[in-house]
């Protein structure tokens, strides 16, 4: 599952209505955001997110901690919290897991995350990750039992430890005993080699149960969600597909073209052939019927020419899982993903990235055979 | 209209009252009901107006939610914008295209009209744009209406000499267009309509140019299109039957009644965008709601980024029944305009356009029963004569407010905050906190607390 983020309680100038029209049913909010505007106050008079925005479906929180440790220049993390100076008057400030649950809670999201002690699993300081991943543990504690309303809103724990396998499974095996509702892989997706990332996932999801949903945090490539799915894991989050729109960029089966380019001044066939998003399809089904052309005149000058790629981009990465689904369902995820490769690099193997082959022979699918 | 060449001859005579009939008028100069009835389009009862689009789009709004959203009947695109599919425009929308941008861009000295052009503000700058190729475009691209180019001088006093030099380059420029028009040959039920351009200025003082449209061009024009209201006042007779299609830019709702109690049929509202820019949802109806005695004039819109509404689950306009206030509340929009979200405006924009659709069918109502020019005093009495003043900021300057003036020109948008580490897209997608953000606020928010 795909969840697109509207970071901010809204979709890149996406109505919610136009949003469940992608057939999204689950979108992220961000913590950090709703805490600074509207702020707990305001959500608590509201009574949530959910009527904030009158989204109807699930919403899923992150913990406010990667925003709180990426964005500030000079926070740092101590057992407490994390401590970081206020942007205006530079007071020193503290954020702590009972914190983030506390809004979470205000927000009434569906899916809450707890508080992890962040550290890009490029970071050359193995005893800081060591700590980190001990500190998360130890945090996750915190979380749960701060959490209020556990019968309406369900904890991720967030398994962390680098790229050093021995400590996502220790990590692995200590949050398993906490029993949350479902576990998140974090401290990916932050530059680290595509394989190591893979071995990462993979190692995870073997010590991980069966019957509780595993979220990759961050990851957005439809090849990183499709191999990560292969390695056994559920759900995903990126605002790569809203983001990438605004800058003229549509993601295909066929790979992402910037619509931008002079060669689309005159390209009047859709966005994406076949596409059933409502940018791409024809009037007489209902849809816009919008071409490249069109696209490539408004982009960057009017913002529905972002809306309108946003739609057909999240459109996109939502249809891509549901048809990863429907193959799982059939027993033939393996030749989906054949497929989905040799269209994606138009049969030229050459091409495939060694990283996905190999992660992928590691579960038994080989790619490059017929 | 006809589709057979047959019966074409016949319909020349008739041709304005078929496609635009008076219905009701209760004068010479004065307000009127009419019907604008277009081959394949919606009929569109009169006094109406036209939304404004920008690149084909009205601002803000993606044509799926024009469609589904907004009463938009009418939309003049800007020069730039071709085909109605290209656009997506939904069928039954009347298209009407023009040359000049409603309002208007002020074009720099060195860049005059010509005999045979006129200059155009480009997403390049300044181009000359020839008459005959104009002509010859608007007639490939097949909108509903063409407005015939016109030598519309603007932001400029007009001596003697501009008036004549303006009259002599319009009537050249009809003229040809007309005849170009008639050489084309094409079936009369298909072709566009064309509205002639009158420049801002009384009809005694261009009298040529309108003894062109009373004579030579009279059964080729199918409207007008008027630049200023003072070219209404000494309208001939013979023009008077002609639909009005107004770029007159009225700043207020009392002004809008006011130019069609002078006869206007269609206008356009450049400040319905420019209140949802500014954050205003516009709250008027016309006939003013009677229910209410109120000793203080009703405002015109309400401001939304006003802090009163941060926990307001109320509809943008009680009584509203447009998607943003039947689907959103207060709340929602005035976190969306502080978080700079581009829904706040899309939202705001539905609204508005749905406001301003309800008053023209007030309009039409009052019209109709013979109470316009008592509701239009009520109206007066009502409601505050300006809409609220602008507090917050818009949205980021986009095509359709982006006006080029050559280089050099400052920055329309300031750079957007650069993180410390931009190398994750997540990170570049974030908004720092707010510099307005201080400890104490941060505090009550609930978001961390201050240290000791
Ligand atoms: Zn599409
Ligand atoms: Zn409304």
């Amino acid at each position: 599952m795909f969840m697109p983020v509207a970071t901010q309680a809204s979709l890149k100038g996406l109505t919610p209505k136009q949003l469940e029209d992608t057939s999204c049913r689950l979108c992220l909010n961000n913590t950090y955001h709703l805490g600074l505007k509207p702020g707990q106050k305001t959500l608590d008079a509201i009574g949530g997110a959910h009527r904030l925005q009158s989204w109807p479906h699930n919403i899923l929180t992150d913990s406010g901690g990667f925003q709180m440790v990426s964005l500030l220049k000079l926070s740092r993390v101590t057992e407490d919290g994390v401590r970081f100076l206020s942007p205006h008057d530079g007071s020193p400030m503290l954020l702590t897991p009972e914190h983030s649950i506390s809004l979470q809670n205000s927000i009434g999201s569906d899916i809450i995350m707890q508080l992890d002690d962040v550290i890009a699993t490029t970071s050359p300081d193995h005893e800081r990750i060591k700590e980190a991943m001990y500190r998360s543990v130890r945090w996750l504690d915190r979380c749960i039992a701060a959490h209020e309303k556990p019968e309406s809103q369900n904890l991720f724990c967030i398994i962390q430890g680098g790229l050093d396998l021995e400590l996502r499974k220790e990590c692995c095996a200590e949050m398993v005993a906490r029993d949350t509702h479902g576990i998140a892989i974090g401290g990916l997706s932050g530059g680290e080699a595509k394989d190591a990332f893979c071995k990462v996932v993979g190692t995870c999801t073997q010590l991980l149960p069966e019957r509780k949903p595993r979220y990759v945090m961050g990851v957005g490539y439809p090849e990183d969600i499709l191999v990560c799915v292969a390695l056994g894991a559920d759900m995903f989050d990126c605002v790569w597909p809203t983001r990438t729109a605004r800058f003229g960029n549509a993601v295909t089966v066929d790979g992402v073209f910037n619509l931008r380019h002079a060669n689309y001044a005159y390209d009047f066939r859709p966005v994406e052939e076949g596409c059933k998003c409502t940018c791409c399809r024809p009037q007489e089904e209902g849809g816009l019927g919008i071409t490249r052309a069109y696209i490539h005149h408004v982009a960057a000058k009017e913002t529905a020419g972002a809306h309108l790629l946003s739609m057909h981009n999240v459109h996109y990465l939502l249809e891509l899982m549901r048809k990863a689904r429907e193959a799982i369902v059939e027993e033939r995820y393996p030749a989906f993903l054949k497929e989905y490769f040799l269209k994606l690099y138009a049969g030229d193997k050459e091409k495939y990235p060694q990283w996905a082959v190999d992660a992928l022979k590691g579960v038994g699918i080989d790619l490059l055979s017929v | 209209m006809g589709s057979t060449d047959a019966v074409a001859a016949v319909q020349v005579a008739n041709l304005p009252s078929e496609m635009f009939s008076i219905i009701k008028t209760s004068g010479t100069i004065g307000p009127r009901l009419g019907c604008l009835r277009l081959a394949g389009r919606q009929v569109l009862e009169t006094p109406h107006f036209l939304a404004i689009t920008s690149r084909g789009v009205v601002p803000h709004i993606t044509q799926d939610s024009f469609a589904g959203a907004t009463g938009i009947s009418g939309v003049p695109p800007d020069g730039s914008s071709p085909l109605r599919r290209f656009i997506a425009l939904p069928e039954p929308t009347l298209l009407v295209l023009g040359a000049r941008r409603t309002p208007p861009v002020f074009a720099p000295s060195a860049n005059p009209n010509t005999n045979t052009s006129v200059s155009i503000c480009t997403s390049v700058g300044f181009r000359p744009m020839k008459a005959a190729d104009y002509a010859e475009g608007v007639e490939r691209l097949q909108p509903d209406i063409v407005v015939g180019l016109g030598d519309i001088p603007y932001g400029r006093a007009l001596g003697a000499k501009r008036i004549e030099k303006a009259t002599d380059r319009n009537i050249e420029w009809l003229q040809s267009h007309v005849k170009a028009r008639n050489d084309a040959k094409a079936p009369k039920g298909s072709r566009s309509k064309l509205f002639a351009s009158l420049p801002p200025v009384s009809c005694a003082n261009q009298q040529y140019y309108i003894d062109t449209l009373t004579q030579d061009v009279a059964k080729d024009v199918d409207g007008l299109a008027v630049y200023d209201m003072v070219s209404l006042e000494d309208l001939p007779e013979q023009l008077r039957h002609l639909p009005k299609l107004a770029f007159t830019e009225p700043s207020t709702p009392h002004e809008i009644l006011r130019q069609i109690s002078l006869g206007i049929d269609v206008l356009t509202i450049p400040f319905l965008t420019a209140a949802t820019d500014a954050g205003i949802a516009l709250d008027f109806t016309f006939p003013a709601n009677s229910s209410e005695q109120e000793a203080q004039p009703k405002i015109l819109g309400v401001d939304m980024w006003l802090e009163d509404h941060a926990t307001s689950l109320q509809p943008l306009v009680d009584g509203c029944k447009c998607y943003a206030c039947t689907n959103h509340h207060r709340a929602y929009v005035q976190h969306l305009l502080n978080a700079k979200e581009m829904l706040a405006w899309v939202l705001l924009q539905i609204h508005n356009h749905h406001t301003l659709d309800l008053f023209f069918a007030g309009i039409r109502q009052t019209l109709r029963n013979g109470s316009f020019e008592d509701n239009v005093e009520r109206f007066a009495k009502v409601y505050e004569t300006l809409l609220p003043e602008k507090t917050g900021q818009g949205p980021r300057v986009r095509g359709y407010q982006y006006k080029s003036e050559g280089p050099g020109e400052p920055k329309k948008n300031a750079a957007p905050f650069q993180t410390f580490d931009d190398k994750k897209e997540k990170l570049a997608e974030s908004t720092p906190p707010s510099a307005e953000a201080g400890a104490a606020e941060l505090e009550e928010l609930g978001f961390a607390e201050k240290q000791t």
